[in-house]
């Protein structure tokens, strides 16, 4: 940049000023920025299209909720604080829940909070929630089948500021305030109980076919996007900000909600979201600088141009630059229900064969320019979290191609590196190949993996490569992130099946945020893709769920880390936040993805 | 002429609908179905079942094909899973803006192409001729991407004259409202075609350069700009007004690298997602509207051709 406007200049003094302004820039300078506005950049293609807080698995995504909704409409309980992630008693609307001696009931009071109209938020909002997702539970996206709501018997109100679940049976304390009462929205019954838009309001969702026809109607109208900031129901919010205007394209500009309740109130007087194409257009409008047409304030490095010399190039334009940790694990399964590799993968040495071939440490300095982090087990090493255990912050099966190959050899294969290995003693002895591996059963396997990303192809070149140095052959293929999702599923019984392990991506735990996986590979789970089934950790993930120490989740955690139902790949940074060096107010950011504007200020 | 016309507007119907037929069939083809696709790693059986419910594909397909040729008869083109939009709304939304952006750089590439390819043809094999191919060359064999990003860097982050994105909004309107936004978008799809148009009617002009009728109109005197704007042009035009009308098709199925490059969502971009997505109704729509734009387009450019050269007259065989 100096050099192109030293070109630029005619005089010495022109040269030295626009010197003076690119060390300004780049140091961040002690000048000011008179903005009351700031704009956040949306990731391509996720442009925020669903307002109803009780949003279906379609509409589930971090751009509809915590990017969205989260800004008007306030979780009961918040999590995430000081980029940690842990309850957040200041911005929750309750104080801490309280559990009976029997475990069986918990109750809720409520802080003094308004909604925007000026009407009390009060246990009835709370109740209404219930009632919704209730009787509309398989419209919900988080919706597990035994879990909440379905294990909240009733519920009682006490006081327009108390209410109590009464529970199904006694639940660990911090499972059920991480992964149940996280999941209440509390809704203003005064003004969205109704059945249609000149309706009255009533006490509809009093009766299940009530609360269905209500979800039915707010449902129907969360599908006019267009009308968000003029359709009534909207317009009544108990968080920050208010809706001033949204497009179908995904700009959204918000303004400060007067009323609300909360600790701290926005200091900007407007919060824009803009959409964008693709990452390159993203990048373009950020090499442009903070002060140029259209600039972003807080943007993001695409994983494609995450390299120091574009990194530097932007920060010197005046951005600071911000990975952002999620609360994620990154993994692939192996298809244990595959009739030919299905034998081999359910063998414990072949997997351990194979995450010993994982060198973590190289695929984050080579294929993601050192921007991501290793997974050792199922609960994530970053950010730091009372969650992961000490035995899981180090890696069980570092790369050691010498293990891996001594692995298969003690269990009856014939390794042949850089070719394909094979059994050659079948049987199911301690040093046989296991049961169901036949004789002359090959270690190659074909892998499928998400498209479009340049990191995830250098890593899994490298990967193939350290595979084939123990005779394990894979061969890569790509397809779409969705295809891939839809690929992974466990074989069916009369369904062609020929997958052997599919690899998207990350697993987000949210909004669940403890860490359990009931959902992933409890035996049966609806996203246990891979059906991986094994009653010790079967039993583990239900202590975790009824234990009230976070002991339980260190066995669990432990357990499978050993155990490996999948394989560990290295964990990518939700992003690679770009922020003006100007706003203040933006860190730490949270893995929850939460944002908070309101607490953004210029300097 | 119109009997023709009428049995071309007749056969395009059906080879619409025999081309969501294909693409109804080749869809429902895919591994795995829409709703994981859809619905994401999280979802359960409940939730696939009902999502499947929801939107009929629990029906048997011919059931499905059916249902949907009923809708579109009634120019229903169903409801996207992932955009929360009815897919003519979202038609509606983006296909004005690819009609624009595509629109606009057609007129230039034509506005500039023309006299271009003409002047070649009378300075042909001269210095300016070889310069001006050459720059033909390598505007057309230079890929879009590269071409735009080229521009952003020249005009947006050097010289600063220019914005790097398109024009943000909803609709027409808005995109009118920020014109120096249209700027970039449009060059970088005009040039390349500047480049093939303009070879088109370099070649074209020559060949009418040497017919009878050009040395018969020199003959009785008249002057070489009359020659050329009277009598050369109209004829060296014909080639042009097809690859127009053929082109009338690409003006529809969008402009996929610039809109995404500079970030102007068009109705390319939202094919290309809805097919990443397994949006079913999306990309059926997309199809219909393109289909109807390619034979629509080829009718157009045979009733140019007919009106530029009174020798071609179309009658039942």
């Amino acid at each position: 940049m100096t050099s192109r406007s030293s070109w630029r200049g005619r005089g010495a003094a022109a040269f030295l000023g626009l010197v003076a302004t690119v060390v300004a820039a780049s140091c961040g300078g002690a000048s000011t920025v008179n903005k009351t506005t700031a704009t956040f950049a949306e990731l391509p293609g996720s442009a925020p299209n669903y307002i109803l807080p009780l949003a279906k698995l379609q509409f589930f995504s971090v751009a509809n909720l915590t990017q969205f909704q989260y800004l008007m409409y306030r979780p009961l309980y918040w999590f995430g604080k000081d980029g940690q992630v842990q309850l957040n008693d200041s911005l929750s609307l309750a104080n801490a829940p309280q559990y009976s001696a029997d475990g069986k009931s918990v109750t809720i009071t409520l802080k003094t909070y308004v909604w925007s109209d000026g009407q009390a938020l009060t246990s009835r909002d709370v109740q209404f929630w219930q009632n919704l997702v209730t009787a509309n539970k398989n419209n919900w996206a988080a919706y597990s089948p035994g879990e909440y709501p379905d294990n909240v018997v009733s519920t009682t109100i006490n006081s327009p500021t108390s209410l109590t679940f009464n529970l199904s049976q006694p639940f660990g304390s911090l499972f059920f305030l991480y992964n149940e009462l996280s999941q209440i929205s509390p809704l203003p019954q005064h003004v969205w109980d109704k059945q249609s838009a000149t309706g009255a309001v009533g006490d509809y969702d009093q009766t299940p076919a009530g609360a269905q026809a209500v979800y039915k109607f707010l449902d129907e109208q969360s599908m006019s996007v267009g009308t968000y900031n003029t359709n009534p129901l909207w317009q009544v919010v108990d968080g920050p900000w208010k809706l001033k205007s949204i497009d179908t394209t995904g700009n959204v500009k918000f303004i400060p909600n007067t009323m609300y309740s909360g600790p701290v109130k926005p200091k900007l007087t407007e919060f824009d979201e803009v959409p964008f194409t693709a990452d390159t257009a993203e990048f373009n409008l950020l090499k442009g600088g903070p002060t140029g047409p259209n600039a972003i304030d807080y943007g993001y490095l695409p994983e494609a141009d995450a390299v120091q010399a574009q990194k530097d190039a932007i920060t010197n334009l005046g951005y600071s630059f911000q990975p952002w940790a999620g609360w994620e694990v990154s993994y692939f399964p192996e298809n244990f229900t595959n009739p030919t590799s299905g034998p081999i993968f359910l063998q414990l040495y072949f997997r351990q064969a194979i995450q010993s071939l994982v060198d973590q440490q190289t695929y984050i300095k080579r294929a993601f320019n050192g921007y991501a982090y290793p997974t050792y087990g199922p609960v994530p090493v970053k950010p730091t979290s009372q969650f992961v255990s000490p035995f899981q912050q180090t890696n069980p099966y570092p790369f050691d191609v010498t293990k891996a190959t001594g692995l298969l050899q003690s269990h009856g294969w014939t390794v042949n590196p850089g070719g394909i290995s094979t059994c050659t003693a079948p049987g199911t002895a301690a040093n046989q190949c296991g049961a169901g591996v036949p004789a002359g059963a090959q270690a190659s396997f074909h892998l499928e993996y998400a498209s479009g990303n340049p990191a995830f192809d250098a890593m899994m070149a490298q990967f193939k490569t350290d595979l084939s140095k123990a005779g394990i052959q894979i061969n890569l293929s790509t397809n779409t992130f969705n295809t891939v999702i839809g690929n992974a599923t466990p074989c069916q019984t009369g369904h062609p099946c020929t997958w052997d392990m599919e690899f998207w991506g990350v697993w987000v735990y949210s909004p669940d945020y403890y860490p359990t996986g009931d959902l992933l590979w409890q035996t049966g789970a609806g996203s246990n893709s891979n059906a991986y089934s094994d009653p010790m950790a079967d039993q583990l993930i239900t202590a975790t769920e009824t234990s009230n120490s976070v002991q339980a989740m260190y066995q669990y955690e432990d357990y499978l880390a050993k155990q490996l139902p999948v394989i560990w790949m290295p964990t990518t940074f939700l992003q690679l936040s770009m922020i003006n060096s100007h706003l203040q107010g933006t860190g730490p950011q949270d893995p929850l993805a939460n944002i908070y504007p309101e607490n953004w200020s210029w300097s | 002429m119109t009997g023709y016309i009428i049995r071309r507007v007749i056969q395009a119907v059906f080879i619409t609908l025999g081309v969501t037929l294909l693409v109804f069939l080749l869809l429902h083809l895919l591994p795995g179905g829409p709703a994981r696709a859809i619905l994401g790693p999280r979802a359960n059986g409940v939730q696939i079942a009902q999502f499947n419910h929801d939107n009929g594909l629990d029906q048997p397909v011919w059931t499905q094909y059916w249902t949907y040729v009923q809708h579109l008869a009634t120019l229903d083109f169903g409801y996207s899973y992932k955009l929360n939009q009815t897919v003519g709304a979202l038609l509606a939304e983006d296909l004005p803006k690819t009609l624009v952006l595509v629109g606009l750089s057609y007129v230039l590439a034509i506005v500039i192409a023309i006299p271009l390819g003409i002047y070649q043809a009378v300075r042909r094999n001269r210095i300016d001729d070889y310069v001006l191919t050459g720059a033909s060359f390598v505007f057309y064999s230079m890929p879009v991407f590269w071409l735009g990003i080229i521009l952003i860097v020249i005009f947006s982050e050097i010289l600063r004259l220019l914005p790097s994105e398109g024009p943000q909004g909803a609709t027409v309107g808005d995109l009118f409202g920020q014109f120096t936004s249209l700027i970039l978008p449009v060059v970088t799809l005009a040039l390349g075609t500047v480049a093939l148009f303009s070879r088109y009617m370099r070649s074209s002009t020559l060949e009418n350069l040497v017919q009878d009728y050009v040395r018969t109109a020199r003959a009785k005197g008249a002057s070489e700009m009359r020659v050329l704007f009277f009598h050369v042009l109209r004829n060296a035009l014909i080639p042009i007004l097809t690859l127009i009308g053929l082109s009338i098709s690409f003006i529809f199925s969008g402009a996929l690298i610039t809109e995404a490059l500079f970030n102007y969502p068009g109705i390319g971009l939202l094919f290309w997602n809805a097919a990443i997505q397994q949006d079913y109704p999306v990309i059926l729509g997309v199809v219909v509207v393109t289909g109807l734009a390619t034979i629509l387009g080829s009718l157009l450019a045979d009733v140019l051709y007919a009106a530029a050269d009174p020798r071609v007259r179309y009658t039942k065989a």
